[in-house]
């Protein structure tokens, strides 16, 4: 048991390996577009926010409450995508027999949340050295909500990796659903500042608690009466039940 | 040694017809070098990569003892942005090799000088079958499947790969798909003759080959044994 999870170690090693190699190989910022979107983001929505309202969201500067809201978001929305496109990829990788599917599909996720993880020490290490944020309140909430926000995204691309193979157009559908889930996920807004009605509505939306559970975890004080990480906790990982039974059946058909 | 044990698979026609590969076929197979022989269509390359592990049976399992390789003769897993070197470096981590040995090993064996280093969307054809060659003669497996070609590039390069695989005839067994017969008369001294969801065993390759003769020549009988005599050698 300890050896055939030590080989597939190495075999998720070293898809994760080459697939860093070849991430951004295109473009000539590489790997620096990995920060720029995020930051653009962030700065364009404290820039529009501070010119509609003087003081910040809910008593917090908007740099760090988009920043709050943008990376842990950005995280499982960058895995999940990026890594529902694995098997359809990594399809030549198959014809080695110590390469599952399920391997390619975990070998992006870890990628991507490695590199969304570096990213959100950057800008949060430059808003604590020279915006005077604060540090992290709760840092041990903040990694748990990250590796449920992993954990959800590696289950969602393994159901959407395997669903690509007959409809290679749902790639494509989920980069759209992102848009309104960008919108429905409590980036800028906090869920207890929203009508009621609006509030039973979104509180559905696992994304949302991803948001309000990592807000929670930085900064001090942040009223999240509506989170409920169990909830998430249990879509995280019926979505992995779901993704793996799909993947293990399906994952070599279209080989 | 290979196993194969209440062993069933058929291809999904459309609808929800199947074409049957294999039904219910157990069979042990010796520690030999063998031909698998077939008809266009029958299941040959599906039961090599069957044996590989890399198509699940519909029923059944396969158990083999000692290490089994890719099907060789298949040149498209190189990630064409990545060099040669950093292809095979892959592959010696996934079959935890030292990657420096298999590394050294492939660039002294597929002579691509320079290229080794370069991206591998700048290989000629002759190249690409030359890395990937090189790499399967790298790793040490116990049983190599070898689907259609043995070797890859020019005649020069042809003879180093027949040389190779010789020199470890005596660790290494062939389980191998060809159409052509004086490939499988140099390096193989029995047969498995897959037709209609059925698998024969041959302790003896002309038998073998008999059989098969006889099988692509249906509508005259005694075809078989004109061609045995004859032995055509062309491959079809």
């Amino acid at each position: 048991m300890l050896a055939a999870m030590d080989s597939q170690g190495r075999v998720i090693f070293a898809i994760l390996l080459r697939e860093a190699r070849v991430r951004h190989g295109r473009s000539h910022l590489g790997y620096g577009w990995a920060v720029i979107e995020p930051v653009a983001l962030i700065l364009f929505l404290t820039l529009v926010f501070s010119q509609l309202r003087s003081s910040g969201i809910s008593g917090y500067d908007f740099a760090l409450f988009f920043a709050t809201g943008v990376l842990p978001f950005n995280l499982f929305r960058t895995s999940s995508q990026y890594a529902s496109g694995a098997l359809e990829a990594n399809r030549p990788l198959f014809h080695y027999p110590p390469v599952q599917p399920v391997d390619a599909v975990l070998a992006r996720v870890l990628l991507e949340s490695a590199t969304a993880l570096l990213v959100m020490g950057l800008v949060f290490g430059a808003q604590i050295a020279w915006l005077r944020a604060p540090p992290p309140a709760h840092p041990l909430q903040l990694l748990a909500v990250l590796g449920l926000a992993a954990t959800l995204a590696f289950g969602v691309a393994m159901c959407l990796a395997t669903a690509r193979e007959w409809l290679p157009s749902l790639g494509h559908l989920y980069g759209v659903l992102m848009g309104p889930a960008f919108l429905l996920s409590g980036i800028f807004f906090s869920l207890h500042a929203m009508p009621e009605g609006a509030r039973d509505m979104l509180v559905w939306n696992p994304l949302i608690h991803i948001v309000e559970g990592f807000r929670s975890g930085y900064l001090a004080g942040y009223r999240a009466p509506e989170l409920d990480l169990a909830y998430l906790a249990w879509f995280a990982g019926g979505s992995v039940v779901l993704g793996l039974a799909l993947t293990l059946t399906f994952g070599r058909k279209a080989s | 040694m290979i196993a194969l044990e209440g062993l069933s698979k058929a291809y999904p026609l459309s609808g929800r017809r199947q074409r049957p590969i294999l039904q219910d076929v157990s069979l042990t197979l010796p520690d030999a070098n063998i031909a698998i022989l077939g008809r266009n269509g029958q299941g040959k390359s599906t039961l090599l990569r069957m044996i590989a592990g890399i198509e699940p049976p519909d029923r059944g399992r396969i158990r083999c003892t000692g290490s089994v390789s890719w099907p060789i003769g298949f040149r498209g897993s190189f990630h064409r942005q990545l060099s040669g070197a950093e292809n095979v470096r892959f592959v010696a981590r996934i079959y935890r090799q030292n990657t420096e040995y298999v590394t050294a090993f492939v660039r002294d064996f597929a002579e691509l000088g320079p290229f080794f280093d370069q991206p591998v969307k700048a290989y000629s054809t002759g190249m690409v079958g030359r890395l990937a060659f090189g790499l399967s003669m790298a790793i040490a497996f116990r049983i190599y499947l070898v689907d259609e070609v043995l070797g890859a590039g020019d005649s020069h390069f042809q003879h180093k790969c027949r040389a190779a695989f010789r020199a470890r005839a005596d660790q290494a067994r062939l389980v191998m798909v060809s159409h052509s017969m004086p490939m499988l008369r140099e390096f193989c001294d029995a047969a498995l003759v897959i037709d209609n969801g059925t698998l024969t065993f041959f302790p003896d390759l002309e038998e073998g080959i008999a059989r098969y003769e006889q099988l692509n020549a249906p509508s005259r009988p005694q075809a078989a044994a004109v061609s045995r005599q004859s032995q055509p050698d062309l491959p079809t």
